[in-house]
């Protein structure tokens, strides 16, 4: 008399979801009960519709989907909607039923589910079904109207679907706000295996999704609650399942664009890494965002260039002024621009949306300016995550990735945690406005380049038409000249030409 | 396969039920038992009631939408009108089928 799960092991059926099979370490239980909770539009009906569908395609298990609360036709289009092929599959391997309770039934007296259950066995032994959906089954449950009897009912169709060894898939309303609804049905968690809460939120105005298994029985699994996200092709779940790869480093280095820059940096950043360029408004973040990706176009790499709130077109202009040529690298297909509305999806949508960008285009260096964008939707703890996941992916991918950060404030290292990406960045330039004799210079400081020597100094970025450069640094009393400041000395240094002149070379070595 | 019980003279009779319940489940007994004695008393003339046992069709019973058992269907005189539970309440089937609530008392 052995528990079959532990006679077995866990059997586990994929949930055909990215990322959910990791949190679920392997997919929902085989011939278990799942139950899937959740407000109303939080994806229930999508969630369990696509692990369905996805048993169907990928192997080749036939499952029912009983609609109680929506028409089953519309269930099934809307499958056809995220592009799952349905054709011929739903003839043979997926059938639908409508089991909405019409609204004129007249209740004369206590009743059970028998009905239901006797035509679904016969219906699932015709077609050798294996799982079977049960979606919003708390509006048959509802239609009993007696705590006892629906607790009674549930029961019966567990014992049910265990018997006939199928794949239960229950989902059920629950309205986090509303105690009594949670309560009433809180017995349900006690019978299922595996239990799911989907949840969708609202912060700062924007609709943040998460789901979050609360329990399954006899396998590890995420605890935490994570992000996901219905797309076009249905729904995709950001694992936090904390486990990446490690890539292989790369010793190749990508040029900044800018040649003193790349000196600075001992030729660059390394492949495969990714660079932070943090500034407040106008310090030239963009162009040297633009210079990084020009460069990479030109060395013949693909490239994306993604913008949040900016149209590429007046991107592609501005970075002309400075020489930077965009417009023939865009017309050949080499380089994909993507102005992104930030505020209209959840960072979690932005990732997505993201990800598949650079799935399409298939780019070895991609910009995105400003990631910082992304704190402003959906929350920051979420957007950190997201920050996160995008260096991952990119690491993952060997793709040199470089992000720009506002700040808004004068403190960089005060504004840099608003995303806290710059402890995991790989490279971190700081750009600022050096104020010296009312005049306002950019100036540029590498903070950080990890695994690499890198000047110390603060040098000053100049834009002009003929491009992007930094000036060697001239110093005075200890201090680097800026500006009118150096141009002065610059002069002297010339007329002079006196040994006295000490532009500062790049001393690898003498950095931190 | 369904089984019919045939009340009354005439054949083609005005009121026709259809009764859709699940072997000998109590409720089940129990709605054909309170669906015959409503037709006794309102329709002794004219009835006739349909059974099906869902467990010997299931396939019929899903494709015409039975959820729950026992369901009693009134197929005629139109509308058609469905009626769920072991119609032990009396009130309620009564008011459903337009007929005189209780009682000739």
């Amino acid at each position: 008399m052995s528990d079959p799960i532990h006679a077995e092991g866990m059997e586990k059926i994929s949930t055909g979801i990215e990322g959910l099979d990791d949190i679920t370490a392997g997919g929902l239980p085989l011939r278990r009960t799942t139950l899937l909770m959740g407000g109303p539009g939080c994806g229930k009906t999508v969630v369990s519709l696509q692990i369905l569908v996805s048993g169907a395609l990928r192997h080749g298990m036939a499952g029912i989907f009983v609609a109680f609360e929506e028409n089953a036709q519309r269930v099934s289009s809307n499958a056809r909607s995220f592009g799952w092929d349905m054709g011929e599959m739903e003839r043979k391997t997926l059938h639908f039923i409508d089991a909405r309770v019409r609204s004129d039934v007249v209740k004369g007296g206590a009743f059970d589910i028998t009905g239901l259950l006797a035509g679904l066995e016969a219906k699932a032994r015709e077609m050798n079904a294996k799982v079977i959906v049960f979606d919003a089954i708390d509006v048959l449950l509802s239609l009993l109207d007696d705590p006892a009897a629906e607790c009674r009912e549930l029961y019966r169709l567990n014992e049910w679907l265990l018997r006939n060894k199928f794949t239960g898939i229950l989902t059920t309303k629950i309205e986090d706000d509303l105690p009594g609804t949670a309560q009433r049905y809180g017995f349900m968690p006690f019978m299922a295996d595996c239990v799911v809460i989907l949840k969708q939120r609202v912060t700062d105005r924007v609709a943040v999704r998460s789901i979050r298994v609360v329990k399954y029985r006899g396998s590890p699994h995420v605890l935490n609650e994570v992000p996901f996200t219905i797309g076009p092709t249905g729904v995709e779940i950001g694992s936090s399942s904390g486990v990446h790869p490690e890539p292989q480093p790369f010793d190749e280095r990508v040029s900044t664009g800018i040649e003193p820059l790349d000196a600075m940096l001992c030729g660059g950043f390394y492949r495969g890494t990714n660079a932070l360029i943090t500034g407040s408004s106008g310090t030239g973040k963009s162009m040297l965002a633009g210079a990084f990706i020009e460069a990479a176009c030109r060395r013949g790499e693909r490239a994306v260039f993604i913008s949040f709130d900016e149209n590429s077109k007046d991107i592609v202009r501005d970075l002309g002024t400075v020489s930077l040529h965009l417009a023939a690298h865009l017309a050949s297909g080499l380089l994909r621009m993507e102005a992104v509305r930030t505020e209209s999806a959840s960072s979690e949508e932005h990732f997505t949306r993201i990800k598949r960008i650079i799935a399409e285009h298939g780019p070895r260096c991609v910009v995105v300016d400003p990631l910082s964008a992304l704190a402003r939707v959906g929350g920051g703890l979420a957007a950190r995550a997201v920050a996160e996941r995008l260096i991952y992916l990119c690491r993952n991918a060997g793709i040199t990735v470089l992000f720009t950060s506002l700040l808004e404030g004068t403190d960089p290292h005060l504004e840099t945690t608003a995303l806290h990406v710059s402890t995991i960045s790989d490279s971190w330039l700081q750009l600022s406005y050096a104020l010296e004799n009312s005049e306002r210079n950019r100036a540029l400081s590498i903070v950080k380049s990890r695994g690499s020597k890198h000047s110390n100094q603060q040098r000053e970025l100049i834009f002009s038409e003929t491009g992007l450069t930094l000036t060697a640094p001239y110093t005075a009393n200890g201090k680097v000249l800026v500006g009118s400041d150096r141009a002065k000395r610059e002069k002297a240094v010339r007329s002079e030409r006196s040994p006295m002149r000490h532009p500062i070379e790049t001393k690898p070595g003498d950095d931190e | 396969m369904s089984n019919s019980a045939h009340s009354g003279s005439h054949p083609n009779a005005g009121h026709v039920f259809r009764l859709y319940l699940a072997g000998n489940a109590p409720n089940s007994v129990r709605a054909l038992a309170n669906l015959y004695t409503i037709c006794q008393k309102y329709f002794p003339q004219s009835h006739r009631i349909e059974v099906i046992d869902v467990l010997k069709e299931p396939l019929r019973a899903l494709a015409e939408a039975i959820l729950v058992t026992p369901t009693v269907v009134k197929v005629s005189p139109a509308p058609e009108l469905r009626i769920i539970g072991n119609l032990s309440d009396q009130d309620e089937v009564l008011r459903a089928l337009g007929l005189p609530q209780k009682e000739n008392a």
